[in-house]
């Protein structure tokens, strides 16, 4: 853990907050780094500010005040075009999956790969080995909204996957699932962290990191308070 | 390569969902197309014909008497006042006669014995060979009548006047059709780009929370507006060279039609004519996704 604190850290949020008008605090100046290859949960009850923190990593909100810096670069300063290319390099998981309903299970997830025009085999090739680790196989032609919400789930998450980007932000990846499920899902963010992958998951689901080494942070009320893990267990 | 696949897999896409619109702009696109070469076709037919035409076209202004050599360049100046001509040629009455001694033929022996003065002098007025000149001879000749010691203006038959208008006319038609080819293909390529665009809103979205890049959503749209105006224009003139044939074979024979040596428009001008359509409905297709690009 600490020789990842030594490496430049992925992301820096320094004293953030985010105002929704007309004026609801969804976070309050927080601060918070995340090292490169980390694998962080975040917890938090519902309107937290969970979500929001997400977006603003990956530029669907702007905060209204602080710095936010990723890879070493102010995202505020970023043109529209490194915006663009910085996206392809973070998977994310919506909360609300922002699957396309008509298209299949296999268009949704190639068109992530698709819009760094990468090779159609590799595509074809990273899909199917996708969909088999989160067992959708059988689902692959199949229009995502005749999929059961826990399928659209996965076929989200195997969307912010398929690139194997720097960065994966996963909105309550879990929160739809079986336990069979589930399984598969933390197998797959697990084989990804040990890839060199970052991540930061959102969840409600405690089954997933309460045996974890890694770091967990609640937020309440949008101020930020990390769990230090003390295994009171042992 | 891949990107080729990939928006030839869009346009699969596009043209799945909105194809009645596609065949609607395609449709608009040939018909204007076809008006305006048909216009433009007939246009370049008559001028062809009116420069046959003008080849033999002269007016001769009858005088009272003869111009003085000292006052030729005066009286020139006078007739250039009005408009450029192509030439001047005072006809004195020696050389009336022995024009027409040449014309009759075997049977000059009929003016044996005859003096020129029988015979009027005369100017003749070659007028530049274009339509303007052909537009403008019966204001021309009027303006000749009323020279000093002119009698009376002479020329061809009254129809090459209302040819003359009839040709200007035409050009007011080929300018016409011209702008509505313009407005008709950049509306409409826009028009249906924009439904496709709407219908993919969501697309668009998504794409965006991918990463997609600015020239990745534009290219698929600006191909299909390529495409459009390719395959409209190609259409059009296709259909403008069978209504061609047509035109022949139907009315090739004696008569009226033998005046104009039909011929149809050159490659270059058909080359035009397509790098057009190909222009407007490419800014047409851009016109529309930029609004979608400020996402
Ligand atoms: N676009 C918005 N406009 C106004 N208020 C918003 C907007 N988005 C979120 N909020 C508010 O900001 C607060 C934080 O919302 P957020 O979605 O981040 O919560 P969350 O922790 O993700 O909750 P959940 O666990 O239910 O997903 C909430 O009070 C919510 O109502
Ligand atoms: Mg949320």
């Amino acid at each position: 853990m600490n020789n990842t604190h030594l490496a430049p850290p992925l992301i820096d949020i320094v004293k953030v907050s985010k105002v929704y008008p007309p004026n609801i605090m969804a976070l309050n100046d927080i601060s918070l780094t995340i090292g490169r290859g980390e694998m962080v949960f975040l917890t938090g009850a519902s309107g937290a500010g969970k979500t929001t923190l997400l977006k603003l990593l990956c530029f669907l909100e702007y905060p209204t005040k602080g710095l936010i810096e990723q890879d070493q670069k102010d995202i505020s300063q970023l043109s529209s075009i490194d915006l663009q290319l910085m996206r392809q390099q973070i998977g994310v998981a919506y909360q609300d999956f922002k699957l396309l309903s008509k298209h299949t299970v296999y268009q949704n997830i190639a068109l992530a790969m698709e819009v760094r025009y990468e090779n159609p085999t590799k595509i074809k090739k990273r899909v199917m080995e996708l969909l088999n680790d989160l067992g959708l196989s059988d689902k692959i032609h199949i229009a995502t909204n005749k999929l059961s919400r826990g399928e659209q789930q996965r076929v989200c998450l195997a969307r912010a996957c398929a690139n194997r980007p720097a960065l994966i932000l996963a909105d309550e990846p879990t929160g739809n699932l079986d336990t069979e499920s589930t399984d598969k899902v933390m197998t797959l963010l697990n084989k990804l962290h040990k890839s060199g992958t970052t991540l930061l998951i959102a969840t409600h689901d405690s089954t997933i990191y309460r045996d974890t080494d890694h770091r967990i942070i609640n937020i309440e009320n949008g101020k930020l308070q990390e769990i230090l893990k003390v295994k009171l267990d042992f | 390569m891949q990107y080729i696949s990939f928006v030839m897999g869009q346009l699969a896409r596009n043209a799945k969902h909105g194809w009645t619109a596609q065949i609607m702009t395609l449709f608009t696109v040939m018909l204007s197309v076809l008006i305006f070469s048909f216009f433009f076709l007939v246009y370049t037919n008559m001028q062809k014909a009116a420069s046959r035409l003008c080849n033999e076209l002269r007016l001769v202004v009858y005088l009272e008497s003869e111009v003085p050599t000292n006052f030729r360049t005066e009286f020139q100046k006078k007739i250039t006042n009005f408009e450029e001509v192509e030439d001047i040629v005072f006809v004195s009455r020696e050389d009336a006669f022995a024009r027409l001694k040449k014309q009759l033929g075997n049977d000059s022996d009929v003016l044996a014995g005859l003096d020129p003065s029988f015979l009027p002098y005369s100017v003749e007025i070659y007028p530049t060979r274009n339509l303007k000149s052909l537009a403008r001879i019966k204001e021309f000749s009027d303006y000749l009548g009323g020279l000093p010691g002119a009698i009376k203006v002479q020329y061809g038959q009254e129809w090459i006047e209302r040819f003359g208008y009839f040709v200007s006319l035409l050009r007011i038609i080929v300018v016409l059709t011209g702008a509505l080819l313009i407005l008709t293909s950049v509306f409409m390529v826009s028009h249906t780009i924009r439904l496709t665009l709407e219908s993919r809103q969501e697309e668009l979205e998504i794409l965006r929370f991918l990463g997609a890049t600015d020239s990745y959503i534009r290219g698929p749209v600006i191909i299909e507006g390529f495409l459009l105006g390719l395959l409209g224009a190609l259409s059009g003139v296709t259909a403008l060279s069978f209504l061609y044939q047509w035109i022949k074979i139907r009315f090739s024979g004696p008569g009226f039609m033998n005046l104009f040596e039909l011929s149809f428009l050159p490659g270059s001008t058909i080359f035009i004519i397509l790098s057009m359509s190909l222009l407007l409905c490419t800014s047409g297709s851009m016109i529309s996704i930029r609004k979608y690009l400020k996402l």
